[in-house]
C-alpha cells in the first residue's frame, strides 16, 4: 500500500451550511489532506487518518455526494467532503477502509506505482505548481487523469520545476498575512451555547509570536499540566474576557485560575523585549529620549486641564489590554516575518523554535557596536539634502534584456517559453529534422545503441519547435501587440496554444521511453502514441475548422506540431518492424523485450 | 559651494541651493548685523536648517574678533539629533575648505537619563530616578563620606571626572548624544557633567526649548551664555504654549498628602542634625541672613532646580526672618499645606487672581506674598544642609513651593483656578488647584533681554503678525517666504464629502454619526490601495482615535485596510510609539507600505517627519479644535481679548489650523519629494478656517479641490501620482529657477553690484 494515493477534487466543508472550499483531497496511508484551490484561503486541512469513522450520503437519495469523516483523536471534529460525482466517493471511501485494515495486510510490492515515498512537503509543491499554473493544470488533467500517464511520469520531467521551487523557497520564506489573529471568529450552530475556534498551525504561530507570554506558557503547561485543548480553551476563554472589558469579571477569574492568570496579566516577556528594542531604535524618532529631556512636565508641572490633553483612563489596570495595542503589536510581528524554518504540525515544536530565535536574537544584542555605527551611517546619509547634492552612485546591476521582445514574451505568462535562444543555436527547422532524420536512419543502420537518439538531437528538436511557434507569433504582426494569435477566435486560439504545450509534453515522454526496455515501457509507448495520434488528428480537424482566410497562417503554425508528430510516428513503426522482424528471428538480445 | 554674502563668505555644503534658501540667509544675516531677533517663516522642505546653520557658522568665521555662539533650540531631542547630524555635515565641509581654523566644538545638551553611561544608574525606571539615583553617587557630602565609609557606592565615571578636573575637555567636533556617550565611555569620563561643563566653552549648543525657557532648568544651564549669543528657536509655532507651560502649576490632592509626608521626613532630619551637627543648620542661617546670592558658593554638582522666579533682585535680597530657621519654614509650608487643602474642598468651580489669593492666604493662613516668593530656593537650600539626596521623592514639596513663588512673584498674566472634577468625567470627584500662565512673553521676555539676537523660526507662523503680540517683542526682520516649486509635488485637497454625498466633519454632533465613521474609513480604505508606501492619519484627539478605530475593527474596515498595509498606531505610551514609528519606516523602507494613525497635537505630530516614502499622503480628519469648555482655556482666552484683542474665534481657528497645517506639512523634505495632503471635514471650505493656513500650502490649493468628494478625490490622487512618477527638470523651468548652481549666485552677486553702480 505505501506510496498508494487516491486523488480527488471535492468541496471541502466545515459545517453542513457552509458552502464550502472547493480544491483537492488526496489520501494515502496515513494522511488526509485538503489543498484549497484558492491558496489564499486558509481552509487547508491535514489530518492523521487513524481511527477515521465516516458517514456518507447514499446514491440515489437527493443529496450531493458527501462524505463525512469524523476524526476521534482530533476533538471528535468532523470534515466534509462534497464530490463532484458518486463513484469518486466511493473510491474515496473503499480507499480510507483499506487503509483502516492495511496495518494487517501485507504490503504488497506495487509493479506499476512508483515506490518513492512522496513527502507531504512534495505534494504541496506540486499542488501549488498545478494550481499557479493553468496550463499545466490542464496538461495534468488530460494525460494524468486519463491514464496516459502516471503521476510521477508527468512530474519527472519537471524535476526542474520542483528543484527550482524549493529554492526559492529556501531563498524567500513566506510572509505573514496581514489579517490579524483576534479576527478569527467562532463559528456557532446557533443552538447551543458552544462556540467552536478552527486553529490552523498559521494562526498558533501568530499567537505564539504576537504573545509570548503564551508561548512559555504553553511550554510549562502542556502536556504536563493539561492537555492542548484544555489549553486553548483557557486562551480563549481569557480572550473572551479581554474583548468583554469587563476587567471586574477577569480580575476575578484571574485571582481563581492561576493558569488562566497568566494570559490575563501583561507580558512581561514582551515587556523585557520591548527594553531592548527601544534601545536599538533610530535615535531621530526616540521619542522616549524626549520623555527623559522633558523638564517642564515635572510632576504637576505643566497645564493639566486644558482640554489639549485627553482625559486619560486609569492605565494602571493590569487587566486591560487595548486594540491599539494589539494592533501594533501584530505589525510588528508581521513585518518581522517567519523567523523560524519549521514547518511542523507540532505545537509544542513550533513553540520552542520561536522562543530559541528570539533568544539567538537577544544574544545578538550584546553586539549592537555594528548595527550603532550603521545607524549612524544611515543618519548623516539622511541627513543630506537629497536634490542639492549630486547624486548618489549607488551600484546598479544592469538590466540584461537584449532583444525586448523576448523580455516581453516571458512576461506574458508561462505559454511561451523559449530555450533555444539563450544557446544561441541558430538552426532552421529543416536542419533540425535533418539531423533527426539522420540519426534515425543511424539508428537504422546500426541498430539500438544506448543512447538511441543523441541528446543534443531531441533538443534541436524541440528548440525549433518552440521558436518557430512564438516567432509565428510576433512575425506575421510587425508589432507584437498585433500578433497573428490575436486575430483567430479565442477558442482556437487556446486550441491551437493547447496542442502545442501538448504536444511539447507528449513527445518529451515519447522519446524518453526509448530503448523500450521493459514492458512497461512499451505499454507507455503504446499509449503514448494512442494520445499522439488523437492530438494529431484533432490538428487536423482544426485545421480544417478555420476561415479560410486564416488557415494558411494556421496550417503554418499546425505543420512543424505535425512534423514532430510525424517523426514520432515514424521513429514508433521503424521500431515496431524491425522488432517484430527480430522476435520472429527468435533472437532476442540480453535486456531487450 | 562657497559665496559671498555682502561681507561674509558663506559656506555652503551642497552644489546647489535653493533660491528661497539664499534669500533666508540674508535676511538673517541682516538680522545678525543689526543685533536684533527676527521672525523668519519657510515652508517645510526647503533646508531652513541647514540654511541657518550654514549661515550663522560662517559668519562667526568672517568676524574671528568677536566670535558668537550659537545656541540652536529644539523642541524634541530627536529634532536635536537631526540638527547636530546636519552640522556634521556642515562641519566636515567648512574643514575640508578652511583647515583647522573651522573646527567648532558643537554639543546636544539632554539630561542625566539621555546622557549617562552608568548602567546602574540606567537600570532605574524614569528620569526621576535616574536623577536620584545619580545624585546618590555624586553628591559632595556622599563623597566625602565615602573617604570614611568605603562600601558607599560611588560612580566611577564621575570619579575619573573629578581627577580629570580642568583637564576634562571635548577636543573641537560635533558630538551627538551618542558621540557624548562613547566619547566618555572611551575616557571613563562621566558624559553629563563634561556636557554641561563644556557648555561654557562650544561654539554652538543644541538643546531643548526648556533649557532656556523653564525657569526651573534654565538657571543652572543657561546662566554662563554670554550676550553675544544667536539663539534660534527651530520648529516654534508652538513656542507659546511653551512659554506658558514652563510657568503653570497645578496642586492636586495627592500632591498636597505627598508634600506632607515630605515634610515630616524633613523635621525628622531636622532632629538629627540637631542632635549630631547642629553646626550646619547654623552656618546655613548665616548664609540665608546675607542672601541668596552666595548660592554660586555651592559646587556644580549639587545643584538642581534653580529659581522659578526671574528677577534679578530676589539673589540680592535676604531671605525674610520668619522662614531663616530651619523648623520655622516647615511650620510656614504647613500652613501653606493647610489652606491649599481647605481650598481643594471646593463643590464649584473657582477663578481667582493671584493678588486676591494672596491677600486671602495672608489674612487666613498669616502667610506674607514675601515670604511666598522665597520659598523655592528657602527649601533648595534646606534640602542642600540636610543632605538629601533622593529627590525624587520629594517632588510634592518641591511642586508646592514652585507654587507659592509663582503666586508670589507675578500680580498679572496668571489665573487660580479650582475645579472639583474634570467636566468630562464630572462622576470621579478629583479636586485639583491649578496655577496657569496666560501671557507666552513672561517666560520669553529674560531671554530676548539677554541675548543680542533671536530667532524664531518655523514652517508655519501663520499669521506672521499675531507671533511678536503674544511674545510681545519687536523684531528687526519678520517675513514668510514663499516657496518655488519646480513641480507641483504638494496636493492639498478638501475633502467634504463621503462618496455617498453625505457630508463629513468632526464636529461635536457629527463624530461620532455612524455615515461620518463609515465614510472617512472608506477614504482610507480606497486611498490605501492606490498610494504607495507610506500613509498617515491624523485625527483630532486620543479618544476619537480610539473609538474610531474601535469601530472601524467592527465593521470590518480595518481589515480591508490591513490587506493593503499593516497598521501602526500613536498610543499614549511613548516607548510604544517609538518602537511602532521604528517599525512603520521599516514597513515602508521595505516595500510593504503601512498606515500610521496619530493624533494633532500628540508628540508625534509635534516632531517626527515622513517624508519621501515614509509619507505619501496625510489625511487630516477633522479640524483640531482645542476642547473649548476646558476653564484654563476659557481663562487665557479672555486674557488674549483683554490684553492683545485678540478675538476667541480668531485664536481658537488659528491655534487649530496651525497644528493642521503642522501634521500635514511634515511630508516634504526637499523639492525633489513630493506627498498628498488631504483635509477631510467640511468645514475646511469655509473661507475663514481655510484663509488660516500657511501660504505655500494655499498656494497650491486649486478652487476645484475646495470640494470633493470620496471618488473624485481618488481620482485626483491616481493623476498626481501619475504625474509625478514623471521624470522632470530639477533646476526649474519656464525661466524659473528653482536652484541655483555657484555660477547663478555669482551672476546675481554681479547684477546687484551693477544695480548699486547705476
Amino acid at each position: 500500500m505505501a506510496g498508494e494515493q487516491v486523488e480527488k477534487r471535492v468541496k471541502y466543508k466545515s459545517s453542513v451550511k457552509d458552502p464550502g472550499t472547493p480544491g483537492f483531497l488526496r489520501i494515502k496511508e496515513g494522511m488526509l489532506l485538503f489543498v484549497p484551490n484558492d491558496p489564499k484561503s486558509d481552509s487547508k486541512l491535514k489530518v492523521q487518518t487513524q481511527n477515521i469513522t465516516q458517514k456518507f450520503t447514499k446514491e440515489g437519495s437527493n443529496k450531493p455526494p458527501w462524505l463525512n469523516l469524523t476524526i476521534k483523536q482530533l476533538l471528535g471534529r468532523s470534515h466534509i467532503f462534497e464530490f463532484e460525482n458518486y463513484p469518486d466517493m466511493h473510491a474515496c471511501r473503499d480507499f480510507i477502509t483499506a487503509l483502516g485494515k492495511s496495518d494487517e495486510e501485507p504490503k504488497k510490492a506495487a509493479v506499476l506505482t512508483s515506490t518513492e515515498q512522496l513527502s507531504i512537503k512534495e505534494l504541496e509543491i506540486r499542488f501549488k505548481l498545478l494550481r499557479e499554473n493553468s496550463e499545466l493544470q490542464r496538461l495534468h488533467k488530460q494525460f494524468v487523469e486519463s491514464k496516459v500517464l502516471t503521476e510521477d511520469e508527468f512530474w519527472a520531467t519537471r524535476k526542474k520545476l520542483l528543484g527550482k521551487d524549493s529554492i526559492r523557497k529556501s531563498k524567500q520564506q513566506l510572509g505573514l498575512k496581514s489579517m490579524m489573529v483576534s479576527g478569527i471568529k467562532p463559528s456557532t450552530d446557533g443552538r447551543t451555547n458552544r462556540v467552536t475556534f478552527n486553529l490552523t498551525p498559521e494562526i498558533i504561530f501568530q499567537i505564539f509570536a504576537e504573545k509570548p507570554a503564551v508561548r512559555q506558557a504553553f511550554i510549562n503547561y502542556v502536556p504536563s499540566k493539561m492537555t492542548e485543548k484544555d489549553f486553548w480553551t483557557k486562551y480563549f476563554r481569557a480572550e473572551y474576557l479581554y474583548s468583554t472589558k469587563n476587567t471586574a469579571v477577569a480580575a476575578a477569574e484571574a485571582a481563581e485560575d492561576e493558569e488562566l492568570a497568566v494570559f490575563l496579566k501583561p507580558d512581561e516577556i514582551l515587556a523585557r523585549e520591548t527594553r531592548q528594542k527601544i534601545r536599538r531604535v533610530d535615535p531621530t524618532l526616540d521619542m522616549e529620549a524626549d520623555e527623559g529631556d522633558d523638564y517642564s512636565h515635572l510632576m504637576d508641572h505643566g497645564i493639566q486641564r486644558d482640554g489639549t490633553m485627553d482625559v486619560v483612563e486609569p492605565q494602571n489596570d493590569q487587566f486591560k489590554r487595548s486594540l491599539l495595542q494589539d494592533l501594533n503589536r501584530h505589525a510588528a510581528v508581521v513585518l518581522e516575518g517567519r523567523s523560524i524554518d519549521v514547518d511542523s504540525e507540532d505545537t509544542r515544536i513550533v513553540a520552542e523554535a520561536l522562543t530559541r530565535v528570539k533568544q539567538v536574537s537577544k544574544g545578538d544584542g550584546e553586539t549592537t557596536k555594528d548595527a550603532n555605527q550603521e545607524r549612524l551611517e544611515r543618519m548623516s546619509r539622511v541627513a543630506g539634502m537629497e536634490d542639492l547634492q549630486a547624486p548618489q552612485n549607488f551600484p546598479l546591476a544592469p538590466l540584461s534584456i537584449k532583444d525586448p521582445r523576448d523580455y516581453f514574451e516571458s512576461q506574458q505568462g508561462n505559454v511561451v517559453n523559449v530555450p533555444g535562444v539563450a544557446k544561441g543555436l541558430k538552426r532552421n527547422v529543416h536542419e533540425a529534422y535533418g539531423l533527426l532524420k539522420e540519426s534515425i536512419v543511424e539508428i537504422r543502420a546500426t541498430g539500438l545503441s544506448d543512447p538511441l537518439i543523441k541528446p543534443e538531437v531531441s533538443f534541436e528538436v524541440f528548440s525549433s519547435l518552440t521558436r518557430t511557434i512564438s516567432t509565428a507569433k510576433n512575425i506575421i504582426g510587425k508589432n507584437p501587440r498585433e500578433c497573428f494569435l490575436d486575430r483567430l477566435p479565442k477558442s482556437t486560439k487556446d486550441e491551437v496554444l493547447h496542442h502545442w504545450t501538448s504536444i511539447q509534453e507528449l513527445p518529451r515522454h515519447f522519446w524518453s521511453s526509448y530503448p523500450i526496455t521493459t514492458p512497461y515501457l512499451h505499454t507507455k509507448v503504446g499509449k503514448l502514441k494512442d494520445a499522439m495520434s488523437n492530438t494529431y488528428s484533432k490538428l487536423d480537424a482544426m485545421k480544417e475548422s478555420v476561415q479560410s482566410d486564416l488557415r494558411h497562417q494556421v496550417s503554418l503554425l499546425v505543420r512543424p506540431m505535425q512534423q514532430a508528430l510525424d517523426a514520432a510516428f515514424q521513429h514508433y513503426e521503424a521500431d515496431l518492424q524491425r522488432r517484430t522482424a527480430k522476435s520472429s528471428g527468435g533472437e532476442r538480445p540480453n535486456g531487450y523485450v | 559651494m562657497i559665496f559671498k554674502i555682502e561681507d561674509v563668505t558663506v559656506y555652503f555644503p551642497y552644489d546647489n541651493i535653493y533660491p528661497e534658501q539664499y534669500e533666508y540667509m540674508v535676511e538673517l544675516k541682516r538680522t545678525l548685523d543689526a543685533k536684533g531677533h527676527c521672525l523668519l517663516e519657510m515652508p517645510t522642505g526647503t533646508g531652513k536648517t541647514i540654511a541657518l546653520l550654514s549661515l550663522i557658522t560662517s559668519y562667526r568665521l568672517s568676524r574671528p574678533d568677536s566670535p558668537i555662539k550659537l545656541v540652536y533650540c529644539t523642541r524634541t531631542v530627536h529634532e536635536m539629533e537631526k540638527t547636530l547630524a546636519e552640522l556634521k555635515v556642515l562641519h566636515d565641509y567648512q574643514v575640508l575648505h578652511l583647515g583647522t581654523q573651522a573646527k567648532i566644538l558643537a554639543i546636544g545638551l539632554s539630561s542625566r537619563k539621555n546622557l549617562c553611561v552608568n548602567t546602574k544608574v540606567l537600570a532605574a525606571e524614569n528620569r526621576d530616578s535616574v536623577d536620584a539615583a545619580c545624585r546618590k553617587r555624586t553628591a559632595s557630602w556622599v563623597r566625602a563620606l565615602s573617604t570614611e565609609k568605603p562600601n558607599i557606592e560611588l560612580c566611577d565615571y564621575f570619579e575619573n571626572y573629578e581627577k580629570a578636573a580642568e583637564n576634562a575637555l571635548l577636543p573641537p567636533g560635533v558630538y551627538t548624544l551618542e558621540d557624548l556617550r562613547a566619547f566618555g565611555k572611551n575616557r571613563g569620563w562621566c558624559p553629563y557633567f563634561l556636557a554641561r561643563h563644556m557648555v561654557q566653552f562650544a561654539n554652538v549648543i543644541v538643546y531643548s526649548y526648556q533649557y532656556l525657557l523653564d525657569p526651573k532648568v534654565a538657571g543652572i544651564i543657561s546662566k554662563e551664555l554670554q550676550k553675544e549669543s544667536v539663539v534660534v528657536f527651530d520648529e516654534a509655532h508652538n513656542i507659546d504654549n511653551v512659554c506658558i507651560e514652563a510657568l503653570s502649576v497645578s496642586v492636586r490632592r495627592v500632591t498636597l498628602e505627598g508634600a506632607n509626608r515630605n515634610l515630616n521626613k524633613i523635621n525628622h532630619e531636622i532632629d538629627r542634625f540637631k542632635a549630631n551637627d547642629a553646626g550646619r543648620l547654623l552656618a546655613e542661617y548665616n548664609r540665608l541672613v546675607e542672601g541668596l546670592a552666595l548660592r554660586g558658593d555651592l559646587s556644580g554638582g549639587d545643584q538642581w532646580l534653580a529659581n522659578p522666579a526671574l528677577p534679578h533682585d530676589i539673589l540680592k535680597e535676604a531671605v525674610p526672618g520668619n522662614i531663616r530657621r530651619a523648623e520655622h519654614f516647615v511650620h510656614v509650608l504647613r500652613r501653606l499645606l493647610q489652606y491649599l487643602g481647605v481650598r481643594l474642598d471646593t463643590e464649584n468651580v473657582e477663578k481667582e487672581s493671584p493678588v486676591s489669593f494672596v491677600s486671602s492666604l495672608n489674612s487666613q493662613a498669616g502667610i506674607e506674598q514675601k515670604t511666598l516668593k522665597f520659598c523655592y530656593d528657602r527649601l533648595q537650600s534646606l534640602m542642600l544642609t540636610l543632605e538629601i539626596t533622593d529627590t525624587d521623592e520629594f517632588l510634592p514639596i518641591q511642586t508646592v513651593c514652585d507654587f507659592a513663588t509663582l503666586v508670589g512673584t507675578y500680580a498679572r498674566g496668571f489665573s487660580i483656578i479650582i475645579e472639583p472634577y474634570d467636566e468630562r468625567m464630572p462622576h470621579i470627584p478629583d479636586p485639583i488647584l491649578q496655577l496657569s500662565c496666560h501671557d507666552a512673553s513672561l517666560a520669553i521676555k529674560p531671554v530676548f533681554d539677554r541675548f543680542q539676537s533671536v530667532v524664531i523660526t518655523s514652517g508655519t507662523l501663520s499669521p506672521i503678525d499675531l507671533y511678536p503680540r503674544l511674545l510681545s517683542f519687536t523684531p528687526v526682520v519678520s517675513r514668510s517666504f514663499k516657496m518655488s516649486m519646480t513641480r507641483d509635488c504638494i496636493c492639498p485637497m478638501v475633502l467634504t464629502r463621503g462618496s455617498d454625498q453625505l457630508p463629513v466633519s468632526t464636529k461635536f454632533d457629527m463624530r461620532s454619526d455612524p455615515g461620518v465613521v463609515r465614510n472617512y474609513g472608506k477614504l482610507l480604505v480606497e486611498m490605501v490601495s492606490i498610494v504607495p508606501d507610506g500613509v498617515v492619519c491624523f485625527f483630532v484627539s486620543y479618544s476619537y482615535m480610539d473609538g474610531i478605530i474601535a469601530t472601524w475593527n467592527e465593521t470590518g474596515i480595518l481589515k480591508e485596510i490591513m490587506q493593503q498595509k499593516l497598521v501602526f498606531i500613536e498610543t499614549q505610551d511613548v516607548v510604544e510609539t517609538t518602537l511602532a514609528l521604528d517599525n512603520y519606516r521599516r514597513a515602508c523602507d521595505c516595500g510593504r507600505g503601512a498606515v500610521f494613525f496619530s493624533v494633532a497635537r500628540g508628540k508625534v505630530a509635534e516632531g517626527i517627519d515622513f517624508d519621501r516614502h515614509y509619507g505619501r499622503l496625510v489625511v487630516m480628519y477633522g479640524v483640531p479644535f482645542q476642547y473649548t469648555l476646558s476653564k484654563i482655556l476659557l481663562a487665557r482666552l479672555e486674557y488674549l481679548r483683554d490684553t492683545f484683542q485678540i478675538k476667541e474665534g480668531d485664536f481658537l481657528t488659528f491655534d487649530a489650523l496651525r497644528q493642521a497645517a503642522q501634521c500635514v506639512g511634515r511630508v516634504i523634505r526637499s523639492k525633489a519629494d513630493y506627498g498628498m495632503m488631504i483635509f477631510a471635514d467640511k468645514r475646511y471650505s469655509r473661507h475663514d478656517k481655510r484663509s488660516k493656513l500657511p501660504g505655500w500650502i494655499l498656494s497650491h490649493l486649486r478652487d476645484a479641490h475646495l470640494n470633493l468628494s470620496t471618488d473624485m478625490a481618488i481620482h485626483i490622487a491616481r493623476e498626481f501620482l501619475r504625474k509625478m512618477a514623471q521624470p522632470y527638470d530639477k533646476t526649474g523651468t519656464m525661466g524659473r529657477k528653482t536652484l541655483l548652481t555657484q555660477e547663478d549666485l555669482e551672476k546675481m552677486a554681479e547684477t546687484a553690484v551693477q544695480d548699486m553702480a547705476y
